[in-house]
């Protein structure tokens, strides 16, 4: 395989990693303070993605105004699942948290499946984004060149929110102890719907570049990526949040590199990239970025 | 009493005597979930086909028992049962899908009741069953019939094939595909193996790019073909490219946009080019029935199950009779259908034309038809 092919592939590991990284974020957070796999997040991410599509398409908004509608209400519908499913099990075991979890994931698909049909729709993309740049042979559209540009922005954006702010220090304090928490006078139920909006914006801005690059929107479009994302998320160390765009990029590439390097082997990609996390686990059962829950948080 | 009694009688009497029954036929096909859009033009051919011709002609009527499978396995089969256990049908069209069909066929096929698939092309669906029928062609002859204008009339000699190993539509076009081109004197540079629900494709058209193929043929289905179709524009892959009928839908040019100009694919049939004299009054009546302008393929096919099945009904004595019904089936030939010409051999495969389309200014147009 020449160089420019190989690096054509790298560059394409990248922006598909970038996706994942963006929704393993959210994961990360939400198990980062509740000790909870929110198996809705994909679903919320198709969400975003769809109210994008509305926005644009029967809405008639400009783009960045669609984003913003698909922002706000996801963030909106991450904290509203909080309140309505979460916090009355804030006392329950876990287990019933994971299933009511998966229960509202369920939920989600199966009222777009109802109202909007399960036909994929074509997304409709503004053109500067699928504008074709190349440079020394390789070839990139610019949405695919934004994706990891946004997505460590955001990463900066997290990280400056979780060490530099006061509500990010409660966001740490809240991942050691909630108890504690709530005697120092800071209102735990608060900062935990603070952190679903968050992952919640997180997953809409990843479903809208998810519908941007590969432009179609269905109500199953979440399961898959939302699954992929998780394994992210665990691969760099469930709980820390440059470990789960670390992992992203690992995932991303994983699957480019089996493509490229075993054509015939292809369509197993998603098992390789869950291989990976197993041996990853086998080795380093915290992940890459593995915290000691201990001393740190995040 | 007495009277009631009399009443019962008399009603037994005029029964047995022959009054026009009602006759039940069944209908699995997706009419909600992820294949809807399909099942639900196909069944407007049925439904069509039935208002067009609802009585047999001993005067039965025709009544269409429809249950949605929501394209899922599993509802298929449980549709399956109750049409045969409750509602006592004589005959199931449906099921859309290869996969689907095969689960209605599996029940059927044990209960002794005839099926008709639409548009179900696997070549392993009617074997070794004895009521399996369909009025398709089946993935080997559509593959053939790629490789031969591929290499004849377009001159292409190298290919890519891109398989989805998740389907068995697509394992088995893919294979029919490959023999017929190397037949034919072709090279099959590269096979690639893809997973349904992927939509990430830049690594794998990023390598098709390497190898730099004459043609890619995608035996797929259109989300799929759709996204590799953008991301080949994407890295500056300009090469033709082809695939089955598992493309041939509006939703395809839909998610395609301007990169599925100058695609190519097999079709059953096309409406611009009726094949015979009835297709011409199918069309006419159905343009005027429903106000569209453009009539699918698979609205003709679903209309040539319920024409084909009519048909054998009405060469059985007793029209209820499944098992004669499945001989008549079998014995259809140079039926003229709405699709086209119709034969039928005893493996209940159809032996009918193929049509090649272009994708030119966001429609498929019509290009060829293939004859067998």
């Amino acid at each position: 395989m020449d160089f420019t092919v190989f690096m054509q592939q790298m560059v394409n590991g990248f922006s598909l990693g970038s996706m994942y990284a963006l929704i393993a974020i959210g994961y990360t957070m939400v198990y980062g303070v509740l000790r909870l796999i929110n198996f809705a997040h994909g679903d919320i991410m198709m969400v975003g993605a769809f109210l994008g599509y509305f926005g644009v398409s029967i809405l008639g908004l400009p783009f960045p105004a669609a984003v913003l509608l698909a922002v706000v209400g996801s963030a909106a519908l991450g904290m509203l699942t909080d309140k309505i499913a979460y916090r009355p099990l804030r006392s329950a075991p876990k287990i019933s948290l994971l299933i009511t979890a998966i229960g509202i994931s369920f939920f989600l698909e199966n009222a777009f499946n109802v109202f909007f049909g399960g036909t994929p729709r074509a997304f409709p993309v503004p053109e500067y984004m699928e504008i074709i740049l190349s440079l020394g042979g390789l070839t990139f559209s610019v949405a695919s060149l934004m994706v990891p540009i946004v997505t460590l922005i955001l990463l900066a954006i997290i990280l400056w929110i979780l060490f530099k702010t006061k509500y990010g220090m409660a966001i740490r304090a809240l991942a050691f102890d909630v108890n504690t928490v709530n005697l120092m006078g800071i209102d735990a139920n608060r900062i935990i719907m603070i952190v679903f909006g968050i992952g919640s914006a997180l997953a809409a801005v990843g479903g809208i570049f998810w519908a941007v690059n590969y432009p179609s929107v269905e109500p199953m479009m979440g399961v898959l990526i939302g699954l992929k994302a998780f394994a992210a998320a665990v691969v760099g160390g469930i709980g820390s949040v440059a470990g789960a765009v670390i992992g992203g990029f690992i995932i991303g590439f994983t699957e480019v590199v089996v493509v490229a390097f075993l054509p015939e082997y292809g369509g197993y990609k998603d098992a390789f990239a869950f291989v990976l996390l197993i041996l990853v686990l086998l080795f380093k059962p915290t992940g890459i970025l593995g915290l000691n829950f201990d001393k740190s948080r995040f | 009493m007495r009277k009631l009694a009399t009443l019962i009688t008399s009603a037994a009497l005029l029964a047995s005597v022959g009054i026009a029954k009602e006759i039940k036929v069944g209908a699995v096909m997706p009419m909600s979930g992820p294949l809807a859009a399909y099942g639900q033009v196909t069944y407007e051919g049925v439904e069509f086909a039935n208002t067009l011709q609802p009585t047999l002609k001993n005067g039965d009527t025709i009544k269409l028992v429809l249950v949605d499978n929501k394209g899922d396995k599993v509802e298929t089969a449980t549709s399956t049962t109750r049409l045969i256990s409750s509602d006592k049908v004589v005959a199931i069209l449906g099921a859309l899908t290869s996969t689907n069909t095969a689960q209605t066929i599996a029940i059927a096929d044990k209960k002794k009741i005839p099926v008709i698939a639409a548009v179900a092309t696997n070549d392993k669906l009617t074997t070794k069953r004895t009521f399996a029928n369909r009025v398709c062609f089946t993935d080997s002859f559509q593959g053939e019939v790629v490789a031969n204008y591929a290499l004849k009339d377009l001159g292409l000699k190298t290919a890519v094939v891109i398989v989805d190993q998740a389907q068995v539509y697509s394992l088995g076009l893919a294979k029919a595909f490959t023999k017929a081109f190397k037949k034919g004197g072709g090279k099959i540079v590269k096979k690639i193996k893809v997973t349904s629900g992927d939509k990430d494709f830049k690594a794998v058209v990023s390598q098709i790019k390497s190898v730099n193929p004459d043609f890619m043929f995608l035996p797929l289905y259109h989300p799929e073909a759709s996204m590799i179709a953008r991301q080949a524009k994407q890295v500056g892959l300009n090469k033709p490219m082809f695939s089955g009928d598992g493309v041939a839908n509006q939703t395809f040019i839909d998610l395609g946009g301007e990169s599925v100009e100058g695609y190519m694919f097999t079709d059953f049939f096309d409406y611009s080019a009726p094949p015979t004299q009835r297709s011409k009054d199918f069309i006419a009546g159905y343009f005027k029935k429903t106000g569209k302008k453009e009539m699918n393929s698979f609205t003709a096919l679903g209309a040539d199950t319920y024409n084909v099945l009519i048909a054998a009904m009405n060469r059985c004595a007793n029209p209820e009779d499944s098992v004669c019904i499945n001989k008549q089936i079998k014995s259809t030939k140079g039926y003229e259908g709405v699709s086209g010409i119709l034969n039928i051999d005893k493996a209940g495969n159809a032996t009918r034309s193929a049509v090649i389309k272009v994708i030119t200014n966001g429609k498929a147009v019509y290009k060829t038809t293939v004859n067998p």
